[in-house]
């Protein structure tokens, strides 16, 4: 009855081999938290390629001129629990806290909460203000591709039916950012967010930018706000303006877990209270 | 099939196996290895109810497939019992009354099990943490998150060890749940885990339309499908079911009236076969105006719900249904005289209030199996509230004799009124003999338990209340309006039983009510813990703090001079006396324990984004076990040759704690050690006596009465017997600690094993026999309520409390965190404590789910939220950050030593405390629940204006 056949490569030249091969009926299986559920309501055919034994994309390590590199397969328990990671950026460790239960975030991968492309995914904001780009491999070759640019509709991105992303990586230039998390959901447990937003300062460039998820089709990007000094900055003024770009380019819909309004409004929160805290360097209760 | 070969550890043993691609981690353990503590709660990774351990990590088994654990080790909570003793998280669990249902504890034990093994010394936020993902619907997780800290801090002084048994007398101790071993070693079998030779699992196709013509349903593809044995449609079963009101499809025939509806149906020989059936049955539909909501329903020339109506049978004398309105009944409250009643008042008030259909979130959703034998006989096993209501309902339907029909009740996951009446049976039976008598099973999923079977009923209120100006209520003039949805065969009891308490426990002098259950083509309601009163309440409660500020009156005065008391009488006439209790001395309680000030305040309107708030509320709840007045319970007591003692009931315990309760009322009655007294979890209608059905809180009350009388009936046997033994007047024996004797005559007495099954002489002649006892119990003087005034007594006892609570406000988004909560009830003789904290506890925080989150979501009538990721219930870091309980104990003159009941109870009126803080934080009042972000963000957003 099921046309249904399971791979588990041991190296991304055998997964790509395996994606190039299965011409568009191939899906990556890495946390599963998410493909194990579009598993049980559709069709099962095709062909499931498991990367979770490709021990490069089970890593965080350092790469070239100072980036940080993440293997797609790093759980987003791995992530929170890395010492660097947490570290460097440690809204980013925020972010994967915030998503699902315990147990999801010790199956849940980086790389699938990204490549599922919901638009309530909480860890896109924060990883487009670091700049990060996706290492995208296939059996023609390899590319990379700045998040920004990744995103290209409700579950639906610039990922080739053959590729696979690989890594992820944040630049070195990162590391000098200010950057903070927030989301709204129902409950205190674990809930999808309405609205989550990351905000960060960049004291050298005198730049404040908001990324705002769950408000639009992707997780999007506000124009930052140029001319911030970083000594005496009034934190009511600069959340006011962010807020007031974030909301030029997020389009909410009404749907069931919220209004477009209460959409527009916790974004404009979010700028405000995550603004507080970049400025002032402590985290918002 | 391209099975894939892995090699695993599962709890030390190995495996090599060979597995499909598609197979779950969950349907290996469960259905290949039958490793069924694990369970299935949702299938979609957010219930944990599935949870294990795999390589150290707690993981949804449901969300990993069998293919991607080879080489792992992997551990079930079987695995925590070795070599036959619990351990120290199982102990801990039983000992903290951390089990109620025991439906999630299997999950629970393990993300609890991880937590411990990766953190030694974990705090309570880390607790809460490791087990958010794991809902449980009863114990409202405080008792969870206890016992786990218990066995972190015992480890560094010689490991957890189990609290003391307590001794005898048990009544009014705090006597261990007889069930907990089998609960936390995953041996207590639910109908979710059974399988029976031969069977076929049946899956259902619903309705994408609220309300549309059935115009051709094709099932031939389907019947030509691998591994099916059975199709049915709607045209294939010609009955109507039903409690009260018979007005149910098995399968919908003609018409569907509410989207999730059953209209066809399949058993095939796996689960997966019977979906694929599904799928390829084609149903053509025609849609119909659909009436989505009770004002459209109840407006001239709105389309009929049911448009025959007339025709249902339904329980005469106490329902009132009026077709052609929509209306499936009409109660009616006649007290006094109202416009007199209104003229006498200072001030008049009028106030409208909104409740939504909610869910009742059994961790286990509703299963049933049947087997329609060759000799015309019918064995079901269901996961119900009561066997001998479905073995009624379904001969009803079928035209059986009772005696054809044997219903099973085994081990059942939390009901919460969800399962009482009558709901899968009847369609897996017509299944299983369309397919020659092989047993069917079926197990709603979490969405069909959502969409298709019931939810509790919408309720729109409007109170006119008349008030003199010291505070004391002259009138009041109320219209409920029920939303039932589709059908109404238990919802009409639940307007009925809401009307004869919906003016709230106050002394209301002139009274008119209507009560009006009306029909739409939504999900329909049933019974959820309550039964109307959480809703009713959320509107009385309300009104009367709304009334407080305009009148410049303390709440918690106004409640003070309004309440019933000695020589008063309720609005249906019932006489308060001293044995209905102290919802004063209740009140009194909850506000001096959060610190209530008279002079409490409500703000001016606090404007969004002004930080967070801080307020406290009051309310006050009543509620009585609405059933028919003739509804009656029976034991029997069966002594074993070892004088240990058998008690067969069938009232069910799902979770509620009433088998311990009813054991401790029976060792002692017996003088006997409680670990002497057995009760078999498995009712049975072949075997166990009658009882109507676990609901209302009813089942300690009547069950404790008839277990007295059962024990009195043994020890009169016993007595008898010791006497013609002994040689003396039985009236001359006492007896004590399972031994009968003449007074300072001990040491030539007879214990019960010398008379358990017959007494001995030495000379080898016999007398007496098997002491088997049976004990009884109806309410007593209960009568039909006046059909035109509603006049009557309807209650067999009322249980009064009243909640103090404190929230804060986060006015930056609306959420609403509750920091303490104080609960007060009068349950006439606390039986056992732990069990009744544990209950107020899972109740509260089951209330703060209706408070601040609970709702369904629609969109021209089609259900958004059916499942756990639209439909949040409150999870382990929801839990407040205080909760107290306190019982007042006036003993009630019928009770079992004085005991009412107080299962239901602590869940109604918790979302009017909390309701009453947000109005008294800021100064916004909301008449429409949940409170939930969104909702109180834009109320204090409109209020700002």
């Amino acid at each position: 009855m099921h046309d249904l056949h399971y791979e588990r490569p041991r190296t991304t030249a055998e997964a790509c081999g395996l994606l190039a091969a299965a011409k568009g009926r191939a899906m990556i299986l890495a946390g599963g938290t998410d493909l194990q559920i579009r598993l049980r309501d559709q069709p099962r055919a095709g062909l499931i390629v498991d990367i979770k034994k490709i021990p490069e994309l089970c890593s965080i390590r350092p790469g070239a001129a100072g980036a940080l590199e993440i293997g797609s397969a790093v759980t987003l328990r791995a992530l929170i629990d890395d010492p660097t990671v947490g570290a460097a950026f440690p809204a980013l460790a925020l972010a994967a806290l915030a998503v699902g239960s315990f147990q999801v975030r010790g199956r849940a991968t980086l790389g699938g909460n990204l490549c599922n492309a919901s638009p309530c995914m909480d860890t896109a904001p924060v990883l487009l203000l670091l700049g990060a780009s996706l290492r995208l491999q296939s059996a023609r070759g390899s590319r990379e591709l700045p998040l920004t640019r990744f995103f290209t509709g409700v579950k639906r991105t610039l990922l080739e039916p053959d590729e696979l992303c690989t890594t992820i990586l944040i630049p070195a230039a990162a590391r000098r950012l200010v950057t903070a998390f927030g989301k709204v959901k129902r409950v205190q447990g674990h809930d999808l967010a309405l609205v989550n937003a990351a905000v960060s300062l960049d004291p050298e460039a005198e730049t404040l930018g908001a990324a705002i998820g769950s408000a639009a089709t992707t997780p999007v990007v506000c124009e930052p706000l140029t001319g911030v000094s970083s000594r005496s900055p009034d934190a009511a003024l600069l959340g006011d303006a962010l807020a007031g770009a974030a909301l030029k380019v997020i389009q909410p819909i009404d749907d069931v877990r919220a209004s477009a309004e209460y959409r527009r409004d916790m974004t404009a929160m979010l700028c405000r209270r995550l603004v507080r805290e970049v400025v002032s360097g402590r985290r918002a209760s | 099939m391209n099975n894939i070969p892995i090699r695993l550890t599962i709890n030390g043993e190995a495996y090599a196996l060979e597995v499909p691609p598609h197979r779950t981690l969950l349907q290996l353990l469960k259905g290949g290895l039958h490793l069924d503590g694990v369970k299935e709660g949702c299938g979609i990774g957010e219930c944990g109810a599935c949870t294990v351990i795999v390589d150290d990590a707690p993981v949804n088994a449901c969300l990993i497939l069998a293919a991607e654990c080879d080489g792992a080790v992997i551990r079930t909570p079987e695995s925590e019992t070795q070599d036959g003793v619990l351990s120290d998280l199982q102990q801990a669990f039983i000992d903290f009354g951390a089990i109620q249902c025991g439906f999630c504890t299997a999950g629970m034990l393990s993300s609890a099990r991880a937590l411990l093994d990766r953190n030694r010394n974990p705090s309570r936020v880390e607790i809460a943490e490791a087990i958010a993902g794991n809902y449980c619907r009863c114990t409202g997780y405080q008792p969870i998150i206890d016992a786990i800290a218990a066995v972190a801090a015992a480890r560094d002084h010689g490991g957890y060890q189990a609290s003391p048994v307590p001794p005898g007398p048990y009544v009014g101790g705090s006597t261990k749940r007889i069930d907990g071993p089998a609960k936390v070693t995953g041996s207590a079998q639910f109908v979710h885990d059974m399988v029976l030779p031969g069977m076929l699992y049946a899956r259902i196709k619903t309705s994408p339309h609220p309300a549309a013509r059935i115009l051709k349903i094709d099932t031939a593809k389907a019947r030509q499908m691998p591994g099916v044995r059975a199709v049915l449609v709607g045209a294939d079963l010609p009955y109507k079911l039903g409690l009260y009101m018979v007005d149910k499809d098995i399968l919908a025939r003609g018409q569907v009236r509410h989207q999730g509806e059953a209209v066809a149906a399949v058993a095939a020989l796996s689960i997966e076969e019977a979906e694929a059936a599904v799928d390829a049955i084609e149903v053509t539909y025609e849609e119909t105006p659909a009436v989505l909501d009770v004002g459209t329903a109840l407006k001239d020339g709105a389309p009929q719900v049911h448009p025959d109506l007339a025709s249902y049978s339904f329980m005469k004398g106490v329902f009132f249904p009026a077709p052609g309105r929509n209306i499936a009944h009409h109660q009616k409250i006649r007290k006094g005289d109202v416009a007199k009643g209104f003229a006498q008042a200072a001030r008049v008030f009028e106030h409208s209030f909104e409740n939504p259909p909610v869910q009742h979130v059994p961790m286990e959703t509703h299963a049933a199996i049947a087997q329609a034998l060759p000799t015309g006989e019918v064995d079901i096993i269901t996961s119900a509230q009561s066997p001998f209501t479905v073995r009624s309902l379904f001969c009803h339907t079928f035209k059986l004799p009772l005696q054809k029909v044997r219903v099973r009740v085994p081990y059942v996951g939390g009901g919460f009124g969800g399962k009482a009446g009558i709901h899968l049976e009847p369609l897996v039976y017509c299944l299983s003999k369309a397919a020659g008598g092989r047993p069917v099973k079926i197990i709603a999923t979490r969405e069909e338990e959502f969409n298709t079977l019931p939810s509790r009923q919408g309720l729109s209120s409007r109170i006119k209340t008349g008030v003199k100006s010291d505070g004391q209520i002259t009138a009041m003039e109320i219209e409920y309006l029920w939303d039932a949805g589709a059908y109404a065969d238990y919802g009409v009891n639940i307007g009925r039983a809401a009307a004869y308490s919906g003016a709230g426990p106050y002394v209301v002098p002139s009274c008119k009510l209507d009560s009006k259950v009306v029909y739409t083509n939504k999900i329909y309601g049933t019974a959820y813990r309550g039964f109307g009163h959480l809703e009713v309440l959320w509107g009385i409660e309300r009104n009367l703090d709304i009334i407080a500020r305009a009148m410049n009156i303390d709440p918690y005065v106004l409640r003070q001079r309004n309440l019933l008391r000695v020589g008063e009488t309720t609005i249906t006439g019932e006489e308060f006396t001293t044995g209905h209790g102290r919802p004063e001395e209740c009140l009194r309680l909850v506000a001096k324990a959060i610190g209530w000030e008279p002079a409490a305040r409500a703000p001016a309107p606090i404007k969004p984004g002004s930080g967070k708030v801080r307020g406290k509320g009051l309310a006050m709840l009543h509620k009585a076990p609405a059933m028919p007045t003739y509804t009656s319970c029976s034991v029997v007591i069966k002594l074993e040759p070892d004088a240990s003692a058998t008690l067969l009931v069938s009232g069910i315990d799902y979770g509620q704690g009433t088998y311990t309760t009813l054991a401790q009322i029976a060792a002692d009655a017996l003088t006997i050690p409680i670990d002497r007294v057995h009760v078999p979890w498995e009712a049975d209608t072949q075997f166990t006596p009658y009882d109507w059905q676990t609901v209302a809180s009813r089942f300690t009350v009547m069950g404790g009465n008839a277990v007295i009388e059962a024990a009195r009936d043994c020890l009169a046997q016993i007595r008898k017997t010791a006497a013609a033994a002994l040689g003396v007047d039985p009236e001359a024996l006492v007896i004590e600690r399972g031994r009968v004797f003449v007074p300072g005559k001990a040491d030539a007495g007879l214990d019960f094993k010398q008379l358990a099954v017959g007494y001995t002489f030495p000379n080898g002649n016999s007398i007496g026999g098997p002491v088997i006892g049976h004990g009884r119990y109806i309410a007593h003087g209960l009568t039909n309520l006046d059909p035109e005034t509603g006049q009557g007594r309807p209650a067999l006892n009322w249980t009064y409390g009243a909640h103090g609570v404190e929230v804060e406000v986060d006015t930056d988004t609306g959420e609403v965190r509750l920091l303490r909560i104080a609960s007060a009830f009068d349950p006439g003789k606390v039986l056992n404590e732990q069990q009744c904290r544990t209950q107020v506890i899972g109740g509260v925080v089951q209330g703060l789910g209706s408070a601040v989150a609970e709702k369904f979501v629609f969109a021209n009538g089609r259900l958004l939220n059916n499942s756990f990721v639209d439909y949040k219930i409150p999870t382990a870091k929801d839990v407040p950050g205080e909760m107290q309980q306190f019982f007042v104990e006036t003993p009630h003159p019928e009770g079992p030593h004085g005991a009412r009941g107080i299962a239901e109870h602590p869940m109604i009126s918790v979302p009017s405390a909390i309701g009453n803080a947000v109005a008294n934080a800021t100064g916004v009042e909301i008449m429409t629940l949940p409170l939930d972000p969104e909702a109180v963000y834009l109320a204090l957003k409109r209020a700002a204006r």
